[in-house]
């Protein structure tokens, strides 16, 4: 945009305002809020018809960050080209530091005073940036060699395995996950794809045994629940017990009795959505799972219709990272993949995964309102 | 300006974007189907397992139905009693509350041990309620009740207790209940109990009633935040039996006294005495019994029933020591416990019904009707007695030793003479005496409403054969001729060959149960003839000049009694003891002096009451067991 509008009357600081917020996609927006809406009766119900101690905050958070998402969509995009190397570095930083002063068993937080960060999940959105803009540098010379792939490699593996180490077995997949599909997106080789395919297999067995013994059980647990009905595998049969025990139509809103009586277990954070299911039955739990699919939708048509290759990569990325919560999430709690600890971004009780959404979404915005020709 | 190697780029990330749509598509596809498979095909299943979390179920026991006596008396009825229970979940500070609890009322330092040992059972940390006492009085509820706002975690339950009003008198046919699962663990079955032996047994499905259900809506951490009746309960239904309450507390005192007497506990000399003997019984708190040689003597051991001889009702049935059955529905006490366990004299023996003993001479009149029924006397065959029968090398002892002379078959049931009957069994054979003993009701069970009893042995040639791959010897049937050797019936065989005798006309069978209708039995067939020369002898036995219970009539001018008397000989006497003179009864040590028996019935016209009474070690059936028969007699006919 133009740099020099200071130099004009308020006036016409009110009218640019105006034509970005007419820019802006009120899909994305309406769907950010439906979610959170969800989120706060959610959590009002996993307390038993209670504002304390999840509704109110979470609706607090969500306040703030639709803030903070404005705030970032109308930031000309370009600055995210020029921040998202020092974002990065910052990101590892924070991820080095948490090894040393995080906080909890597992070192995952940064505490700010009575705030929590957890710096893995910003670390996606500064990957998805540093790769974009990469990708967007290297496209101007060349890019179908192998050898360019080594160095983003290299910046998706760094962090990926320093969360890994945390321990935190869920988000660092998701992170390498993240940044492989961003390899494949900006046209990585088949071949290296299969070649990749075949190392991460071959690998396996050697993952394995750096696992932790709770990784471990985690994972041999998902592979038979039963085995430990009581332990470790008691979250997903009752998870299970509670999405199946919903049927069509749901026990009615606030009536779930699994979660009433306690049997679900983090039923405000990671297994909120076990709790919609129970009580909003399978027409509440598509409905949810439609209106993420809508969003995401939205995204992916934003990063479609972009020019320059460093906003198609971001917008793509961010939109992949919301489905790889949603499907990571989901997939956990009804039993396809195994209990890993990953939130339902904006319907969970948790800030972190909310801001990250929503700064992400604030990110998308913004390209969608600055994105012209580079 | 794009050149060429963006423009290919571009059409990479387009097909790219396409395949990964698709990708998400088909994952996005893929938690769809499984949200529909759980939530709808599925759904019956979770929902179900979801009720399963949901609730649980408790059984409520019924009320359990009473047990009374011919005349409507309680035999076992239920009292209200009061528990007290902790809602015990792990983070309780159970020690702090128990004494607290024990500032206000008193606990009872077993109940305390036995609820530290089912917290000590709580392996996982769901909550559940734990039984601090049963034995709350009404007293303690009320104090308790007033500060129940200091003790939050403790509740009061009702429960129904069973109470036997009759205690010890009636314990072996009443029986007792006891927990239907002894596994502390399983609470779910707290508090409910079965009939564990005599009729509170064998009528467990009658007077059990129906289990309801309570239906408690819990927390994953076992919290009850709600309860409600599922299912109710059906009280059992009231037992009726043909005992007669007053008759049965008359009968075990006169067989317990038999021909003791009752002192009051008072002087150092009896004080003394009682200290020496070991598992002594009282009589009552305060009371003995005391022999003719003014030494303390535990009440008489053995048996006594009345039957109806015309329905098989039995009237009272007696097994002396007895046990009170209310210790088995309060918490069994050690004390208790071992004194009917340890006890030399078995109390928890049913003698009646399970105890088995050689008849003697009560069996006198089925060796006569299995000769008179084979034709091979008359009534005026006589045999003559001269003290003592020899066969081979063996003597066969009277037990008068100077002989009874030579009589028939009237004057041997009289006197009881052993060598006629010597003669008599020799003559007819053990098969023809074991048919007659079999007809009338010995070594059979009978279909009577308690379980423990015994079948007894009625001998024949093939019978030892089996046992014993040995041949029958004819000294074998001398002895069984008089009801010793290997013969065995229990009292209640006895009362029920009494009754067929006098009978007449039918094979009665014993109950303990109450009908109205008429009761069917096989015909007896036995020549009526036959059976009433033995009824006549035995009358004579009582009111004849040489009878053996002549000192015992009834002397009612339209009552008399008649029977038999037995003596049993437990411990074979030798050729050499013989000629040193026999050692008194009195003075032989108790579990070697003879039994003593009397079986018979009254009136002696128009019969109605048969009766059998076994002491047990008492001395001789005609100056022990049948002044026992006659006083229950005049009580029964209240002369």
């Amino acid at each position: 945009m133009n740099r020099n509008t200071n130099k004009f009357s308020s006036e016409t600081m009110i009218t640019v305002l105006f034509s970005k917020l007419l820019k802006i996609n009120w899909i994305i927006i309406l769907c950010l809020i439906l979610l959170g809406l969800v989120g706060v009766a959610s959590l009002y119900s996993a307390a038993g018809s209670d504002w304390d101690p999840w509704a109110r905050n979470h609706l607090i958070r969500l306040i703030f960050g639709f803030f903070l998402m404005f705030v970032i969509a109308f930031i000309p995009s370009h600055f995210f080209i020029k921040y998202s190397l020092l974002s990065f570095i910052l990101g590892i930083f924070a991820l080095i530091l948490v090894k040393f002063i995080g906080s909890g068993s597992v070192q995952r937080w940064i505490s700010f005073g009575s705030i929590n960060f957890q710096p893995s999940e910003i670390m996606k959105l500064a990957l998805i940036l540093i790769l974009a803009k990469y990708f967007d540098h290297i496209s101007k010379i060349q890019l179908n060699k192998l050898i360019p792939y080594i160095i983003p490699i290299l910046i998706i593996m760094i962090p990926g395995f320093l969360v890994i180490s945390q321990p935190d077995l869920g988000t660092g997949l998701t992170i390498i996950l993240l940044g492989f599909s961003i390899l494949f997106f900006v046209g990585i080789s088949m071949k290296f794809v299969i070649f990749s395919i075949l190392i991460s297999i071959s690998s396996v067995p050697f993952i394995w045994q750096q696992l932790y013994e709770y990784q471990k059980n985690r994972i041999l647990v998902f592979l038979n629940p039963e085995m430990d009905s009581l332990g470790s595998g008691y979250q997903i049969i009752q998870s299970k017990i509670a999405i199946g025990s919903g049927g069509l139509f749901g026990k009615g809103y606030l009536l779930g009795t699994q979660s009433r009586l306690n049997y679900l277990p983090e039923k405000h954070t990671d297994f909120i959505f076990t709790l919609i299911s129970e009580e909003l039955g399978f027409l509440g739990s598509i409905s949810i799972i439609l209106i993420f699919c809508l969003l995401i939708t939205s995204i992916m048509k934003i990063s479609f219709k972009v020019e320059s290759l460093f906003s198609k990569v971001v917008v793509f990325g961010i939109g992949f990272l919301i489905f790889l919560y949603l499907s990571l999430n989901i997939g956990m709690v009804c039993g396809l993949l195994p209990v890993v600890g990953a939130p339902l971004p904006l319907v969970s009780y948790g800030g972190t995964s909310l801001l990250t959404v929503l700064i992400g979404v604030g990110i998308v915005l913004s390209i969608n309102i600055h994105d012209k020709k580079v | 300006m794009k050149n060429k190697s963006q423009k290919k780029l571009e059409q990479t990330v387009s097909r790219r974007f396409l395949f990964l749509s698709l990708f998400k598509g088909s994952i996005i596809g893929t938690i769809g189907w499984k949200l529909f498979d759980l939530q709808l095909v599925e759904n019956r299943k979770y929902e179900k397992l979801s009720d399963n979390n949901q609730f649980n179920y408790r059984i409520i026991a019924p009320e359990r139905g009473r047990i009374l006596d011919r005349k409507m008396r309680l035999l076992a009825g239920n009292m209200d009693g009061f528990s007290l229970v902790l809602n015990w979940n792990k983070y309780l500070n159970v020690h702090q509350i128990i004494k607290n609890i024990s500032t206000i009322i008193i606990l009872n330092e077993k109940d305390i041990n036995n609820f530290y040992n089912k917290i000590r059972y709580q392996k996982n940390d769901f909550s559940k309620q734990i039984l601090i006492t049963k034995k709350l009085s009404q007293k303690d509820v009320a104090k308790l009740a007033v500060r129940i706002i200091e003790f939050p975690e403790i509740s009061f339950s009702m429960s129904k207790r069973r109470v036997y009003p009759q205690g010890i008198i009636a314990g072996h046919i009443t029986g007792y209940t006891g927990p239907y699962s002894k596994n502390i663990e399983n609470t779910s079955l707290h508090g409910i109990d079965v009939g564990r032996r005599g009729l509170e047994k064998f009528f467990d499905a009658q007077l059990r009633g129906e289990f309801g259900r309570k239906r408690n809506e819990v927390t994953s951490k076992g919290y009850v935040i709600d309860s409600q009746i599922y299912e109710n309960t059906k009280p059992g239904s009231d037992i009726q039996v043909s005992l007669d309450m007053k008759l049965q507390a008359f009968a075990v005192e006169r067989l317990q006294r038999g021909n003791y007497d009752l002192v009051f506990v008072d002087n150092k000399n009896i004080k003394n005495q009682i200290s020496k003997l070991k598992n002594f019984s009282y009589v009552s708190k305060n009371h003995v019994y005391i022999n003719k040689k003014k030494k303390v003597v535990n009440p008489q051991s053995g048996s006594l029933i009345v039957m109806d001889i015309n329905n098989g009702e039995i009237l009272c049935s007696v097994s002396s020591p007895g046990f009170d059955p209310n210790i088995f529905s309060k918490d069994l006490e050690v004390d208790d416990w071992n004194y009917v366990k340890n006890n030399s004299r078995s109390p928890l023996l049913n003698r009646s019904m399970a105890g088995v003993y050689p008849p003697g001479s009560t069996i006198k009149m089925a060796v006569a009707l299995a000769a008179l029924e084979s034709g091979i006397i008359d009534y005026n065959t006589r045999f003559s007695c001269n003290g003592s029968k020899e066969l081979g090398t063996s003597k066969f002892h009277c037990w008068a030793k100077d002989g009874h002379g030579n009589l028939n078959l009237m004057e041997a049931i009289e006197q009881s003479c052993d060598v006629f009957f010597y003669e008599l069994g020799l003559k007819v054979g053990i098969d023809k005496i074991a048919l007659m003993m079999r007809k009338l009701g010995l070594g059979q069970y009978y279909d009577i409403q308690i379980h423990d009893r015994a079948k007894g042995v009625v001998p024949n040639i093939e019978w030892k054969l089996k046992r014993d791959g040995l041949n029958w010897s004819l000294g074998e049937t001398l002895n069984a001729s008089i009801g010793q050797g290997y013969i065995l019936t229990t009292p209640l065989q006895l009362v029920t060959m009494v009754s067929r005798i006098a009978n007449g006309k039918f094979a009665v069978n014993p109950s303990l149960t109450i009908s109205s209708e008429i009761k069917k039995f096989k015909v007896l067939n036995i020549n009526n003839e036959h059976l009433n020369f033995i009824k006549k002898a035995m009358e004579k036995v009582v009111v004849g000049k040489k009878g053996t219970a002549k000192n015992y009539k009834i002397g009612s001018k339209n009552i008399e009694m008649a029977g038999k008397t037995g003596t049993v000989q437990v411990v074979r006497i030798t050729e050499l003891e013989r000629e040193q003179g026999l050692i008194k009864n009195e003075d032989r040590p108790w579990e070697k002096r003879d039994h003593a028996l009397f079986v018979g019935y009254a009136p002696t016209i128009n019969p109605k009451y048969a009766i059998s009474v076994v002491v047990e070690h008492g001395g001789s059936g005609s100056s022990v067991a049948a002044p026992i028969a006659r006083d229950v007699f005049k009580h029964l006919f209240k002369l």
